[in-house]
């Protein structure tokens, strides 16, 4: 057989399978694009919950006026490349973030630690920082380790994985301070109420980075806690949202707002710079 | 202390405390009981393991029992080790003789199949109104093929077929098209430059990939093998090493590191024998860890929810048209440029459909690059379950309708045994085997004859045997027998081994006859007068010096052995080689 004539046998056959396969994809219009669809509830606009602006590192500015941050900055890539031309920044606490009240927003980006008990009210995104516990004290505290740690007076947040974390890993010797708020935990230790508190790495590391005099980190605990975008159960958009998240940490996006805002990399793991307490966990 | 707790009525259960496991202890625990488990319960079901894997993934994991978490770092970069590893693996067990052999009908047979599924894929993708870059990513790894069929095309006694040495052949070509489609999908995501700029430096990073992997990898692996290289456990790591060199050489470049880990595994394929004692433990660990350790953190990414979607269904119902629909395409039409018959055009459809390893590789670096959602893995989930099932029952099918081959005539270089009496004297004959089984991509297996009066061999002596090997780069199981002279002992060996040729140093007071006959065995055996009465003729053909013209020798005659075990025999005397007929008590 010729090689002219074969290809004329089969020129048609692959053209009607390539039409088909065309045709049929088109068909299948509803399957949307391979990395998810986003839909938001304001069309144009990226709507974000937060808890708390300025929340150093993360948030600058106000709620009316964000400024800059890594989480203002990821909210605003994500709109791009949602193509959505507007961010839209709302005020929630925390503890109704993570009950799940998003009172309207898309998602919320508020230092969220990934936990299975938040995940029943909420969907949690792919992470995109990694947050372990760690200890904020005054510049001079030492904590060598876990028993000088136990001997400290602590202050932390109510509602928050740190509170666990400091009484499964640390088990103060003292009662620790339980406040609402992530303010009141800060003038805690400034007023000298408490020794140390308990903030994830990147805030802790934010919080030492802007008052060198008021702040130091001392150690932190060696932790698999993640930040991630909370969306609203069930959300359609969560797929959209993990792809957009993945494409930023391999693109270094997350890696350059890293460096920008919070002045350090923990994407891949725990800071080099901050020692690790061992503690019997 | 019984009798108080029985007074006191305290459960012991009360006394003792238990804690919840945790930490990594109970995580590896988890994930190995996996490895286990997962293959041993799906393949009661005549399911293929590789799915109970990927199931187990999915019950350890976040979407299952959760006892992996979304946080979890340890199982996802063991996993990514496995998928260098994987990679690796499918460069340096690839048979490139076959491909040299079959140049022609493979490399038709390649580009066909790696050209309609690219087409059909990526026109599904742009049909959904995928990004660009996403569909053709869709296009490539439906091209790819695993040789999941290769053993059951084997056990039929087809592997000397054409058709199937035309498929195996082109699994490096549609392999190595694909992750080089790969690759410059990969770094043209993100970064916000020009097509210019990416296609350039993706050239750039290919170019110097191929020079390391292709050029200084096997310098470098066939140096540490030498030098390194005595201890067994040296020449694995040395091996590792080399891949994750590659792996980040084309990762400096913005390049996927599978794609360098599978450029060193073509660079080490002729240093690293199939049948080698390193392919056994690359093949070993492979199979038994890391390999599975990424089959399962595949898992953790699956979820049947979503995989019983109709939208991921569907996805998955056009991705096999455009998969199978293209293999079936290529096959037919390499069927009829080739003039293959129906049953062999079933081999190629059989052995180039199965989707599997280079499939769930670039699917997973595209979820790893946003490309993809999770509907979007579990529907390639999908396919690699159907491909696998289309592709073994067409092989079967195909396979009853073709006779049986012989094995066929084998290169020189296959299994080259060489035996010696005296580690000394081994150096020549090794390298000699050493470089002809590289030409073929075969093996040596050395064999130290020691004589049936000696005392156990001395373990100086077997060292010394060790370094002599290792300096030689030989890969083989080598062998302490003893026997009544190098030469019998040599061809018990052979015999094992199903040789294609034995190499066996001549002995310098022993000599050989003036027609060249040899008459001696081995420094440590003397003369053996039997060994002359095994020997018909002797042909001295050619010197140490200009051994690769060895390889021009008349293989069809050699391998053309009336019987297997019949090999032909190489005697070495110095840096000459002396081609010996086929000893006559083996005919």
């Amino acid at each position: 057989m010729s090689g002219a004539r074969l290809l004329r046998q089969t020129i048609p056959g692959a053209t009607l399978l390539v039409l088909g396969a065309l045709l049929s994809a088109c068909g299948g219009g509803k399957l949307g694009a391979a990395a998810g669809t986003f839909t938001p509830r304001t069309p144009g606009t990226l709507t974000v919950a937060t808890a708390q602006i300025p929340d150093p590192g993360f948030w600058q500015g106000t709620f009316q006026h964000p400024t800059g941050g890594f989480e203002y900055e990821l909210a605003r890539a994500l709109a791009s490349r949602f193509g959505l031309a507007r961010v839209r920044v709302i005020d929630v606490p925390f503890r109704q973030l993570t009950a799940g009240h998003l009172h309207g927003a898309d998602l919320a980006l508020s230092d969220i630690t990934v936990t299975s008990e938040r995940a029943r009210y909420v969907a949690f995104s792919t992470s995109y920082l990694r947050a372990p516990p760690a200890i904020l004290v005054r510049p001079g505290t030492e904590v060598p380790d876990v028993h000088s740690a136990q001997r400290l007076s602590w202050a932390v947040e109510s509602g928050t994985t740190l509170l666990q974390a400091l009484e499964e890993s640390i088990e103060p010797s003292s009662t620790p301070l339980i406040l609402d708020h992530q303010r009141e935990v800060l003038h805690a230790l400034r007023s000298g109420r408490a020794q140390a508190i308990m903030l994830d790495l990147p805030v802790a590391l934010a919080y030492a980075r802007e008052s060198p005099h008021a702040y130091a980190v001392a150690a932190q605990l060696s932790s698999e806690a993640v930040l991630a975008a909370a969306l609203p159960l069930g959300s359609s958009n969560v797929e959209a949202v993990d792809s957009a998240i993945r494409a930023f940490g391999a693109d270094g996006t997350l890696e350059r707002l890293g460096h920008a805002w919070l002045h350090t990399d923990l994407q891949e793991g725990q800071s080099e710079n901050v020692p690790v307490l061992r503690t019997a966990e | 202390m019984i009798a108080a707790l029985a007074h006191t009525h305290a459960p012991i259960a009360t006394l003792i405390e238990l804690s919840t496991p945790k930490g990594a202890e109970w995580e590896f625990l988890v994930v190995f009981a996996t490895l286990l488990l997962g293959p041993v319960i799906v393949q009661r079901a005549r399911i293929p393991g590789i799915i109970g894997l990927l199931l187990g993934g999915y019950v350890i994991g976040p979407h299952g029992l959760g006892v992996i978490g979304a946080g979890n770092n340890t199982l996802p970069d063991l996993g990514q080790l496995g998928l260098l590893y994987l990679m690796f693996v499918a460069g340096v067990e690839l048979d490139l003789n076959l491909l040299r052999r079959h140049r022609r009908s493979a490399i038709v047979f390649g580009l066909l199949t790696f050209a309609f599924p690219m087409i059909l894929g990526t026109t599904v993708g742009l049909g959904l109104g995928w990004e660009t870059e996403a569909a053709i990513l869709l296009g490539s790894l439906l091209t790819s093929h695993t040789l999941i069929t290769y053993p059951t095309v084997r056990a039929a006694g087809l592997t000397s077929d054409p058709a199937v040495a035309t498929a195996v052949g082109s699994t490096v070509l549609t392999d190595t098209l694909a992750l080089v489609v790969l690759a410059g999908v990969a770094g043209s995501v993100g970064g916000g430059r020009s097509g210019i700029e990416v296609a350039a430096q993706i050239a750039v990073g290919l170019i110097v990939l191929v020079v390391y992997s292709l050029l200084v990898l096997p310098l470098l692996a066939g140096w540490a093998f030498r030098r390194l290289g005595t201890e067994r456990s040296v020449r694995y790591v040395v091996a590792i090493t080399a891949f994750l060199s590659a792996a980040t050489v084309a990762e400096l470049f913005g390049i996927e590191g599978i794609v360098g880990a599978f450029f060193a595994g073509l660079a080490l394929n002729r240093l690293v024998p199939n049948e080698g004692q390193l392919m056994d433990r690359i093949g070993f660990f492979g199979g038994a860890v890391f390999i599975p350790v990424f089959l399962v953190s595949v898992g953790l990414i699956l979820n049947p929810a979503v995989m019983a979607r109709g939208e991921t269904l569907e996805l998955a119902g056009l991705f096999i048209v455009a998969c199978l629909g293209g293999k079936v395409l290529a096959a037919a039409l390499s069927a009829r440029l080739l003039q293959f018959s129906r049953a062999q055009a079933g081999l190629l459809f059989s052995l180039s459909s199965a989707q599997a390893a280079a499939t769930l590789a670039a699917t997973v670096i595209g979820f790893q690059l946003g490309l993809f959602d999770s509907a979007v893995v579990n529907a390639v989930l999908v396919v690699i379950l159907v491909s696998v099932l289309a592709s073994t029952i067409v092989g079967a099918r195909a396979s009853d309708r073709l006779p049986a081959h012989d094995q066929g005539p084998q290169p020189l270089g296959t299994r080259v045994v060489v035996g010696v009496g005296d580690p000394a004297t081994a150096g020549s004959a090794l390298s000699i085997g050493v470089r002809m089984a590289r030409a073929d991509g075969g093996v040596v297996h050395p064999v130290l004859v020691l004589p049936d009066t000696a005392p156990i061999a001395p373990r100086a002596l077997r060292e010394r045997f060790g370094q002599v090997i290792s300096a030689a780069g030989a890969d083989g199981l080598p062998l302490t027998i003893v026997d009544r002279s190098v030469l019998h002992g040599a061809l018990r060996a052979a015999a094992a081994h199903e040789a294609t040729l034995v190499l066996i140093p001549e002995l310098a007071e022993a000599g050989s006859s003036e027609d060249g006959r040899p008459a001696g065995a081995g420094p440590a055996m003397n003369t053996d007068t039997d060994t002359a009465d095994m020997v018909d003729t002797v042909d001295m053909v050619d010197t140490v010096d200009t051994v690769d013209t060895v390889d021009t020798v008349d293989t069809a005659d050699t391998a053309a052995s009336p019987a297997p075990h019949a090999p032909p025999i190489a005697l070495v005397r110095g840096d000459e080689t002396l081609w010996v007929d086929a000893p006559a008590d083996s005919r």
